[in-house]
């Protein structure tokens, strides 16, 4: 019962962290495809503003995989009898890494849409672009650290 | 490592040396020109030049365009690094002889356009004979034209229709439809399931009650040709095969005129530079026979332009101090530390009136927390060996590039200074290594482990975040007291510094505080943290009683001084904020590790050792490039956002001398002014 609650967390993280960055990076992509219709020298740029929400999901996987080495389901070997106040801390110290990841991303991305437009209006104002969304990256960035110093925290399996 | 100071300059000349003085500032480039200060009146007024300005930037863009085109057709070898190559610099002699071929050039120009245009429209006629060629396909077992009418007693009814048909069905129903007309003769050119293209002959007599027959099954008729269906094939692929001929000759005809390229980018520049120079002309002030030339140049090339201005030109040349409140526009020096963060103040905003140069004193923090940010010590050297080999390759950069490089060669050192102190080489790949394929424990050395003691880290990155903002404060103070303002600085840098220096000492002094970020026990004796309280509380009472010293009301003072204390709680979310230090530390490190994890998972021996090295390399990449774009965008975050936040204004306006604005050519300036002279007398 533990070890799975363990592991939903991880898998939380991973997942919503995961889909939140993957529906950001999809949002900004279109807007970058259309900028790069009209203008396909500025390719490079809208990329660059098109990978910011992506960052989200590689924190994700950052809890996931940290949470599954320690309870042992990454090179070690799994403890079935965990208990289940164990594993439900795993799950709760995964938990601001999936929701807040999950959120920021699509508002990371709703930041990098406009900017896309604004690079498409002022192609030397990059570094402005990128640093709006980034703004919004903070908070993820915070549950990052968070949910990373609570996995450490936590007794191994 | 300042701003330059700035003069206003004043040039006062005879209209007759206008062009000559003209090029030659425009060679110089030290003088950005403004219509500061007279007013136009009866005689001195501004000329129009806006369709000079309209006309030379036209034939810019034209000449641009048939670059494009002949980059098209025949491409120009350039290599991967040639944007970095910088301008070519060339004699102002070979530069002046060429233009004088401006019309012949515009030629070219024009005449590569054209063949562009004939070229598409050849390409556009294609699809046309193709659709043609389609509609005639089925009529090829026709032996006369489609427009045959019949013969003098007969009448011939050419057409389609629809779905598949056989000459007994089309029979019957003519004869169901007009029973008492015989003699009704069809053949079938082409039967498919959508269409059938039929012949059909009746007696003239008859031609009316056939053709509604036919009428009523749909009958429509076809392209309209008065030639055989098989001889209107071969016209066709005559006309496509001529069209396709044409297309290639003006091809040919285009990549002809390749050689002619190196004009055509001589010919833009050249036309950009009189477009910028009328620009300059419509700023002057104009009489019959003297114009006024006003505008901003930066001291130290004040006594260089004055030389060389009195030794070609009779002219009258000032200078004058601008006045204390007066706008001037902005150029920044900084030695090759601090250079590269000239762009990053630029993207910011450049320093405005009373602000200092920030590009050295965010330099000392920058590469360092995008050291701390990017932190491996193998992507560290990847970035500096990156960054140096181009500079050192390529000297001739632009300006613009030569900082972009700078910084991250930068950027880079710290990445490896703070990766040797992370003790992570492309993250943990050396024991990675020994321990599949050698069967070895191998730690490398290290300062702090992010992996084994975040919360050490932690307090690393918040000391680091604390200083950073310390000096930002100090900054502010620097400021003040350059503008002989101390008491400003005490109160709004002195107690601020009392108050948070206060503050956190006392956390430091206990134990349940140090327990919190995972210390064994307090960093400092309780004696110290009773002196910090003290210091603490002198700054919270100096800011309650002068944060709001704008007032006189005593009451609304202490009222807005409250408020001015309040500010605490942001300081405590702008150390907070440096948190993300050691995250993104983490970030680059543990995705490596999972790679490296990855790869020696197919174990020892050759096959692992080739495993490996693909994920190594694939992960590697893709772990460098995405955390290299967010130790960027967070480093700019942190100077933005935490430290300007602090002292920095901005708003300041870039000083843009009237230069040659060219994106070819770098004309070098040689004997020709003097030259000139000489001819003149």
């Amino acid at each position: 019962m533990g070890i799975a609650l363990a592991i939903a967390g991880a898998a939380l993280a991973a997942l919503l962290a995961g889909i939140g960055s993957a529906m950001g990076v999809g949002r900004a992509g279109q807007a970058a495809s259309g900028v790069v219709t009209e203008d396909p020298s500025k390719f490079g740029k809208v990329l660059l503003l098109e990978l910011l929400p992506g960052t989200q999901g590689i924190y994700g996987l950052i809890i996931a995989f940290v949470t599954l080495m320690r309870i042992g389901v990454i090179g070690g070997t799994i403890n079935a009898d965990m208990s289940w106040q164990l594993g439900l801390q795993y799950l709760f110290a995964c938990l601001p890494m999936a929701i807040v990841g999950l959120i920021s991303a699509i508002q990371q991305a709703n930041v990098s849409v406009s900017t896309i437009s604004l690079i498409s209006k002022r192609g030397d104002q990059l570094a402005k672009a990128m640093t709006l969304p980034a703004m919004v990256e903070t908070y993820a960035i915070l549950a990052l650290l968070i949910s990373f110093l609570a996995v450490v925290g936590l007794p191994t399996a | 490592m300042a701003i330059l100071p700035v003069d206003r300059v004043r040039i006062i000349a005879k209209r007759k040396d206008r062009k000559k003085i003209l090029e030659f500032l425009q060679h110089e480039s030290v003088i950005d020109v403004k219509d500061t200060s007279y007013e136009q009146d009866q005689v001195f007024k501004n000329e129009d030049t806006a369709t000079e300005v309209t006309t030379f930037n036209k034939n810019s863009e034209i000449c641009e365009d048939a670059l494009r085109i002949l980059n098209y057709y025949a491409p120009e070898k350039s290599s991967l690094f040639s944007s970095l190559e910088g301008r070519k610099t060339i004699d102002a002699s070979v530069f002046n002889e060429e233009t004088t071929k401006h019309d012949e050039l515009m030629k070219v120009a024009y005449k590569i356009q054209s063949l562009n245009k004939q070229i598409e429209e050849n390409k556009a006629g294609i699809p046309r004979i193709e659709n043609n060629r389609t509609a005639l396909e089925p009529w090829m077992g026709l032996d006369i034209p489609i427009d045959f009418k019949g013969t003098k007693k007969t009448r011939a009814f050419i057409g389609i229709l629809p779905g598949k048909e056989t000459v007994e069905s089309v029979q019957t129903r003519i004869s169901e439809l007009c029973p008492q007309i015989t003699g009704v003769d069809v053949e079938i050119v082409n039967a498919m399931a959508s269409q059938t293209c039929l012949y059909v002959l009746c007696l003239k007599k008859d031609a009316g009650e056939v053709e509604a027959a036919l009428r009523t099954m749909n009958f429509a008729r076809p392209v309209k040709s008065e030639i055989v269906p098989a001889e209107m094939m071969d016209a066709l692929s005559i006309e496509e095969k001529t069209l396709m001929e044409e297309i290639k000759e003006d091809e040919e005809k285009i990549k002809a005129l390749a050689p002619k390229r190196e004009a055509l980018k001589l010919m833009s520049d050249y036309y950009k530079m009189r477009s910028d120079k009328y620009e300059v002309i419509h700023e002057l002030g104009q009489s019959e026979r003297v114009f006024i030339l006003e505008g901003f140049i930066v001291q130290k090339d004040e006594k260089d332009l004055e030389e060389k201005l009195n030794e070609n030109f009779e002219l009258s040349l000032e200078f004058i101090k601008p006045a204390e409140d007066e706008e001037v526009p902005v150029k920044l020096k900084n030695n090759a530390f601090a250079a590269p963060l000239e762009s990053v103040v630029e993207s910011f905003s450049l320093p405005g009136k009373g602000d200092i140069d920030p590009s050295f004193i965010s330099a000392l923090f920058y590469y360092i927390l995008f050291g701390f940010m990017f932190s491996d010590a193998g992507y560290g050297l990847i970035l500096t060996i990156a960054c140096g080999t181009l500079l050192l390759r390529f000297k001739n950069m632009e300006p613009g590039t030569k900082k972009f490089f700078g910084l991250f060669l930068g950027c880079g050192i710290g990445t490896t200074i703070m990766g040797v102190l992370f003790g992570s080489f492309f993250a943990d790949t050396i024991p990675v290594v020994a321990r599949t394929f050698f069967g070895k424990e191998i730690t490398l050395w290290h300062w702090m482990d992010p992996n084994t003691d975040p919360m050490g880290v932690l307090r690393l990155a918040f000391a680091v975040g604390i200083i950073h903002i310390f000096v930002g404060l100090g900054a502010k103070a620097y400021m003040n007291i350059k503008a002989h303002d101390v008491w400003s600085a005490i109160c709004d840098t002195v107690f601020w510094w009392f108050l948070i220096g206060g503050l956190v000492a006392l956390l430091l002094s206990s134990a349940t505080a140090c327990s919190m970020f995972g210390m064994s026990k307090a960093a400092l004796p309780v004696a110290a943290g009773e002196i910090a309280k003290y210091v603490a509380i002198i700054g919270a009472v100096g800011i309650v009683l002068t944060g709001g010293r704008d007032s006189k009301n005593w009451g609304v003072r202490i009222g807005r001084g409250l408020y001015s204390l309040y500010g605490v709680s942001s300081y405590l979310g702008d150390i907070l904020s440096y948190s993300r230090l050691l995250a993104l530390g983490l970030a680059t490190g543990m995705i490596a590790q999972v790679f490296n994890m990855m790869g020696a998972m197919a174990g020892g021996g050759i096959v692992g050792a080739i495993f490996f090295i693909i994920i190594f390399v694939i992960g590697h990449t893709l772990n460098f490039g995405i955390n290299v774009l967010g130790a960027y965008v967070h480093t700019n975050r942190l100077t933005y956002v935490e430290f300007f936040g602090k002292f920095y204004e901005g708003e300041g306006k870039a000083f843009k001398p009237f230069t040659m604005n060219t994106k070819y050519l770098k004309v070098k300036n040689g004997e020709t002014i003097k030259a000139k002279k000489e001819s003149a007398k």
